[in-house]
C-alpha cells in the first residue's frame, strides 16, 4: 500500500497537543483524587456551566416532564414542556418546606402535586393551589412558585445552568463549536437503550477512559480490537483532533476490512440478517446517509473510521459512528464515585431479524462498556495511592490532556466570563 | 404493546428446548446477561450449541410474526434466541463466562434495553 497514512506508523508524525496550545509535559493527578479540588469543581464547573441533560425527545408534547438529579450541585431538576411547547427546568423543591415535589423519573401531568401537603404548580412552574390557604399569613403566591432554573435548547439537546442569572447564554458558551455541528441530523433520537453503572472513580478517569482509543487493542482485544486497528495503525492512532475552547473533539480509525472470525457462528449469523430488499432498511439507511453527510461527522472522510467523540464540556460525549449516534454522561458522586450512563439510540426494530441484529449489538456493546468500567477503580485505587503524581500523556491522548487543562483553568478563574475566556 | 412471557410453553416442534426456559428463558436484556454471567461455562456451551444448532428452524418459526404482537410460545422462544446471542460473547470472544478481569457482581445495569423484551 503507497499512500499510507503516516500518522498511523510508528513514530509520532502528529501534533494535535501544540497545535491545540497545550504543553507537553506530564499532568498532574492531583486533581483526580483530591477531594478539595473536587469541592472547587463542583463550584467553579458544575455550578457555572451550561449543562447538557436531555435530548427535548424525552418530553415531546405538552406536559410531559423529566426528573434528572444533579448530585454535584446538590439539585434535583424538573424538565417539562409547558402548555405552548417551551422546554422549561425547575429546581424540583416545593416552596411550603422544601420538600421534593416530582418523585416519578417521567410522565405526564397538568400540574405537579407535592406529596406532602398536596401544594400544586402549573408546568409553567406557578403556584397554583395551597389547600387550608386561610390559615397562612398571605402567601405572596406569585413568588412561590417552583424556582426556575436557565434552560436552553441546541440542535435537540436540551441545557440548563444553575447560576442564578447565568453570565452568558448557551449560544455564546458552546461558541465556534455550536457553529461546526450544527445541523446534523440526529436519527433515532427517541426512547434510547439506557446503561448505567455506578463506578468507584473519579468523572474524570472515566470521561478519560472514553477519550482516547489508544487503549482499545488492550482491553478490547476480542470484543472491539479488530475493529479499530489494524496491521497499518496498531495503536489505533487518531484520525483528526479539534480544539474549540473548553469543548473538544476526536475521530477514531476504524479497520474497514474487519469480517467475523471463522468461530464466530452467531456474530456471522447477526450479519448475515440484513435484509437487502427490505423498504424499511432502505427508509432507515437514507435516513443514515443523510446523518453521515454532516462535514462535522467523520470529518476527514475517511472509509477507515469507527467513530468520533465531541466532548460537550464539562462532562458529557456525543459520540457519532456509521449507524447513528449515543452518549455519555459522566455524573460526579464525590472525589471518588461517578454515575454514568450511556444512551444508545437505536431504530426500532420491526422485524425478528433486526431485533436479533440488535440484541447481537446490545451484548457486544455491554461487554465492551464492562471491559472499560472494570479498569476504571483499579485505575483510581492507583491514582489515590500517592505513589506516582504526574501522568505521562502521549499526542492521541490530547482529550485527556485538554480536559485536564480546562479543569485547572476553570477552578482558577473567578468568573465564568474569565473561565471562558481561558479555556 | 404487553408481550407476555409465561415462563413455560414453547411452540410445538421445539420441546427440545424446554428444559432450558427456566434458566435462560429471560424477558430482559439484563437478566439474560445476569444469568450467562453467573453460569458455567460447560452450562453456557450446552446451551449454546443446542439453540444454534435449532437457529434456523427458530428464526424460520418467528419471521411471520409481528414483533409488537408476539404470542406467548413465540416470545418465549425470542427470548431463548437472544440468550443465545447473549451466551456468544462467553462462546465466541471471551472463552469464558464473563469478560476477563470483570468483577461479578459488577454495577453496570441495562436500565433499558431494546423492545420488545430488551
Amino acid at each position: 500500500m503507497n499512500d499510507r497514512n503516516p500518522a498511523f506508523g510508528a513514530g509520532r508524525a502528529t501534533n494535535y497537543t501544540e497545535t491545540a496550545g497545550l504543553s507537553t509535559g506530564p499532568v498532574p493527578m492531583e486533581p483526580y483524587r483530591s477531594p478539595e479540588f473536587y469541592a472547587l469543581e463542583q463550584d467553579r464547573i458544575f455550578r457555572r456551566a451550561w449543562l447538557l441533560l436531555a435530548r427535548e425527545e424525552e418530553i415531546p408534547t405538552p406536559g410531559d416532564f423529566v426528573r434528572k438529579e444533579i448530585e454535584v450541585c446538590n439539585a434535583s431538576v424538573i424538565l417539562v414542556r409547558d402548555k405552548e411547547g417551551q422546554v422549561r427546568a425547575f429546581h424540583n423543591v416545593c416552596s411550603h418546606r422544601g420538600n421534593q415535589v416530582v418523585v416519578a423519573e417521567s410522565g405526564k401531568a397538568r400540574a405537579f402535586t407535592c406529596r406532602y401537603h398536596q401544594w400544586s404548580y402549573a408546568t409553567d412552574g406557578r403556584l397554583l393551589g395551597i389547600p387550608d390557604e386561610p390559615s397562612f399569613f398571605n402567601v405572596d403566591k406569585k413568588n412561590c412558585g417552583l424556582s426556575s432554573i436557565a434552560c436552553e435548547v441546541w440542535e435537540g439537546w436540551v441545557f440548563i445552568n444553575l447560576a442564578k442569572e447565568p453570565e452568558v447564554g448557551l449560544q455564546e458558551y458552546l461558541g465556534p463549536m455550536a457553529e461546526a455541528f450544527s445541523g446534523i441530523h440526529y436519527i433515532n433520537t427517541a426512547n434510547p437503550m439506557v446503561v448505567q453503572a455506578d463506578l468507584d472513580c473519579n468523572w474524570k478517569v472515566v470521561s478519560d477512559a472514553f477519550s482516547e482509543a489508544y487503549h482499545i487493542p488492550a482491553i478490547h482485544p476480542q470484543t472491539i480490537g479488530a475493529t479499530f486497528s489494524s496491521g497499518d495503525n496498531p495503536y489505533a492512532h487518531l484520525l483528526d483532533a479539534k480544539i474549540f475552547g473548553p469543548h473538544r473533539f476526536v475521530s477514531m480509525y476504524g479497520n474497514s476490512g474487519y469480517a467475523p472470525g471463522p468461530n464466530s457462528k452467531v456474530e456471522k449469523l447477526a450479519y448475515s440478517m440484513i435484509d437487502a430488499g427490505s423498504v424499511i432498511a432502505a427508509a432507515q439507511g437514507a435516513e443514515v446517509m443523510k446523518y453521515l453527510e454532516h462535514p462535522a461527522v467523520n470529518p476527514t472522510r475517511s472509509k477507515d473510521w469507527a467513530m468520533d467523540v465531541l466532548h460537550v464540556w464539562p462532562n458529557m460525549h456525543i459520540d457519532f459512528g456509521w449507524g447513528g449516534f449515543w452518549t455519555h454522561h459522566f455524573w460526579p458522586l464525590s472525589h471518588n464515585r461517578t454515575r454514568h450512563e450511556i444512551r444508545f439510540y437505536l431504530p426500532k426494530a420491526t422485524t425478528m431479524r433486526e431485533r436479533f441484529q440488535q440484541e447481537a449489538y446490545v451484548a457486544r456493546v455491554s461487554e465492551v462498556l464492562l471491559e472499560d468500567l472494570s479498569n476504571v477503580a483499579r485505575t483510581q485505587r492507583g491514582l489515590e495511592s500517592g505513589a506516582k503524581d504526574f501522568m505521562q500523556l502521549q499526542d492521541n491522548e490530547v482529550l485527556i490532556r485538554a480536559n485536564i487543562d480546562t479543569v485547572q483553568k476553570w477552578v482558577k478563574a473567578p468568573t465564568l466570563k474569565d473561565a471562558l475566556a481561558a479555556s | 404493546m404487553n408481550v407476555a412471557v409465561n415462563g413455560r410453553g414453547l411452540p410445538a416442534g421445539f420441546e427440545d428446548l424446554e428444559k432450558y426456559v427456566a434458566y435462560w428463558g429471560e424477558k430482559t436484556s439484563q437478566e439474560r446477561w445476569q444469568r450467562r454471567s453467573a453460569a458455567s461455562m460447560e452450562d453456557i456451551r450446552a446451551f449454546y450449541d443446542d439453540v444454534l444448532g435449532r437457529a434456523d428452524d427458530i428464526i424460520t418459526y418467528l419471521d411471520p410474526y409481528p414483533l409488537d404482537d408476539l404470542p406467548e410460545e413465540a416470545a418465549q422462544l425470542s427470548c431463548l434466541l437472544f440468550a443465545l446471542v447473549n451466551c456468544s460473547m462467553a462462546v465466541e470472544l471471551h472463552g469464558e463466562p464473563r469478560a476477563i478481569f470483570s468483577p461479578f457482581p459488577h454495577g453496570v445495569r441495562i436500565l433499558k434495553g431494546v423492545s420488545p423484551l430488551g
